[in-house]
């Protein structure tokens, strides 16, 4: 669905994005994590034909960039880093000026599905200027949507909302996926990228590393088991010498032991353990979050993956 | 319904709920027109060179209209899409860079003409109800020229001066300020004619027009170019 091959994009003397080769597939959440001025939104702004690429190319819905933008522009939806909306405009006059540019036919049909969906019917006549940064940002998305687009560049999306709102974002994002929409998802928030993406991309300029969260996390950490002992002594370690063991450290008391397998080679470590006379007390899998892989490459801790 | 016509409505409607905005379209007509008709009825039993005078002055002020008007509407249609961070959704709709100029610009120009000829009309009309006959041998085929021919040059030199200006702003008293210098060619008949050198006949409305249209063109195909969505998204503040 979307498709990048080289992408990048100078400004002056300094390269936003560089060489960036990706491919998304049609009913995927993407999510783009990097720092702010890495670059995500110049790459959003090219991807969505509003900045043309320096060199490199793209395709979107089989549309190469440049050969047919306003096609592209009809068949993507934008929610931008800020909500943007007329101030001085109600939420109704928002959603049907932008309805009538992107030429909808029932545009008050679907003005009114998405007020109602972001509970913003009762205010349809407010101000957009007098409602709230939640409020707005709903009405920021319920105008991403109205159009119905295939492709969904979402900037932020849950940012400065509360809580019951973020979870309708959430929601309607996994609802989105499942009519097969392609979703581009610019997000600092990591816990939702790990919940709602499919795969993720750290970017810096360049792209770091693109997979799908967990498998992310097990090609750069390994799998980990985590022994709690009630009797931690050191040298146990070296004493378990087991094959399929490739490292093992103590942190805070407990001895973390990598390995390849854990559902076949758990067992035969706890038996190991308690031959060398440990009192064994819990046995669990060191859970990698995505903040630690996002923070380790972004530090350059890691090479890329 | 067409984009511009789309743009257009929206336009309006935003300009119509903008005090600033609504004072340079519907107040300032209404003042200077209440004060012209006040000094020429208090003018009217007086010297007939001052009525002369004062009919003339009060004409120069439909010459002046056209690019105040526009001024105001370009100023706050423009800064105002900056300020509210509205151009990006904007610009991902699939609306054209002509489309988005020529709606800015139509936008300010077509309310500037409609409500200068109306308000020349309101004016004359006022003459003949309080002053009696109006001094026909004043308005002249120079000034109905310079009215009805300039106007729609001096409102387009307004507005690509200003799109000009706003695009480089990034707070609209700032613009407004910057942009304000586009009223000098509607000042050039009130120059010439204080200074006596001359009267505004043809010949004069002739020259400023053709100047007025090579300099329009000059200033629009440099709005233009601000006007390109690259343009907008990378460069302006």
């Amino acid at each position: 669905m979307i498709t990048a091959r080289g992408l990048t994009r100078r400004f002056g003397d300094l390269v936003a994005v560089d060489s960036l080769d990706l491919h998304i597939d049609k009913g995927e959440v993407f999510g783009f994590l990097g720092p702010n001025g890495a670059g995500k939104t110049t790459t959003v702004r090219m991807l969505s034909s509003l900045i043309a690429p320096t060199s490199g190319s793209a395709s979107i819905g089989g549309t190469p960039l440049g050969r047919d933008n306003r096609s592209i522009r009809q068949r993507v939806g934008v929610l931008t880093e800020t909500p943007g909306l007329y101030k001085r405009l109600s939420a109704w006059d928002n959603l049907m000026f932008f309805a009538r540019l992107y030429g909808i036919n029932d545009a008050e049909k679907q003005a009114e599905k998405y007020l109602k969906m972001f509970e913003l019917w009762d205010r349809r006549n407010g101000l957009a200027g007098s409602f709230s940064k939640g409020m707005r940002q709903k009405l920021a998305l319920a105008r991403a949507l109205l159009h119905e687009p295939e492709i969904l560049f979402l900037d932020e999306p849950t940012a400065g909302l509360d809580p019951e709102a973020a979870k309708t974002v959430r929601d309607l994002i996994e609802s989105l996926k499942s009519e097969e929409r392609t979703i581009f998802l610019c997000t600092h928030n990591l816990d939702e990228a790990d919940r709602l993406c499919d795969r993720i991309a750290l970017f810096k300029t360049k792209l770091l590393t693109v997979g799908d969260p967990q498998s992310l996390k097990e090609k750069m950490y390994g799998r980990r088991t985590v022994v709690h002992l009630a009797n931690p002594r050191s040298g146990i370690e070296d004493a378990l010498n087991l094959p399929f063991i490739t490292k093992t450290e103590w942190v805070n008391g407990r001895l973390l032991v990598s390995l390849s397998d854990p559902e076949t080679e758990n067992p035969t470590l706890v038996r190991r353990l308690v031959e060398l006379g440990a009192d064994v007390q819990f046995v669990n899998e060191l859970r990698i979050s995505l903040e630690d892989l996002y923070l380790d490459l972004m530090e350059g801790n890691h090479e890329s993956a | 319904m067409n984009r511009l016509k789309i743009l257009l409505v929206k336009e309006w409607r935003e300009s119509m709920r903008n005090k600033m905005v609504l004072f340079g379209v519907i107040l300032l007509p209404v003042f200077l027109v209440g004060t012209s008709i006040f000094m020429i009825t208090a003018a009217q039993d007086g010297d007939p060179i001052e009525q002369i005078i004062l009919f003339n002055t009060a004409l120069m002020y439909f010459l002046l209209l056209p690019t105040i008007i526009p001024l105001a509407i370009a100023v706050y249609s423009i800064v105002g899409e900056k300020e509210q961070t509205t151009l990006e959704p904007l610009l991902a709709t699939p609306i054209s860079d002509t489309e988005l100029f020529l709606g800015k610009a139509m936008a300010s120009v077509i309310p500037a003409l409609i409500v200068n000829w109306a308000s020349f009309g309101v004016f004359l009309l006022l003459i003949r109800v309080l002053v009696g006959d109006v001094p026909l041998q004043l308005l002249t085929a120079p000034w109905l020229a310079s009215i009805f021919g300039l106007s729609p040059l001096l409102a387009l030199f307004s507005v690509g001066v200003t799109m000009i200006v706003s695009s480089r702003a990034s707070d609209a008293r700032a613009a407004y300020q910057f942009s304000s210098f586009a009223i000098l060619p509607g000042l050039v008949p009130l120059i010439i004619y204080s200074t006596q050198k001359t009267l505004v006949d043809m010949r004069l409305i002739a020259l400023e027009a053709l100047l007025l249209i090579i300099v329009d063109v000059g200033v629009l195909y440099f709005a233009i170019k601000l006007f390109r969505r690259e343009q907008i998204l990378t460069r302006w503040k």
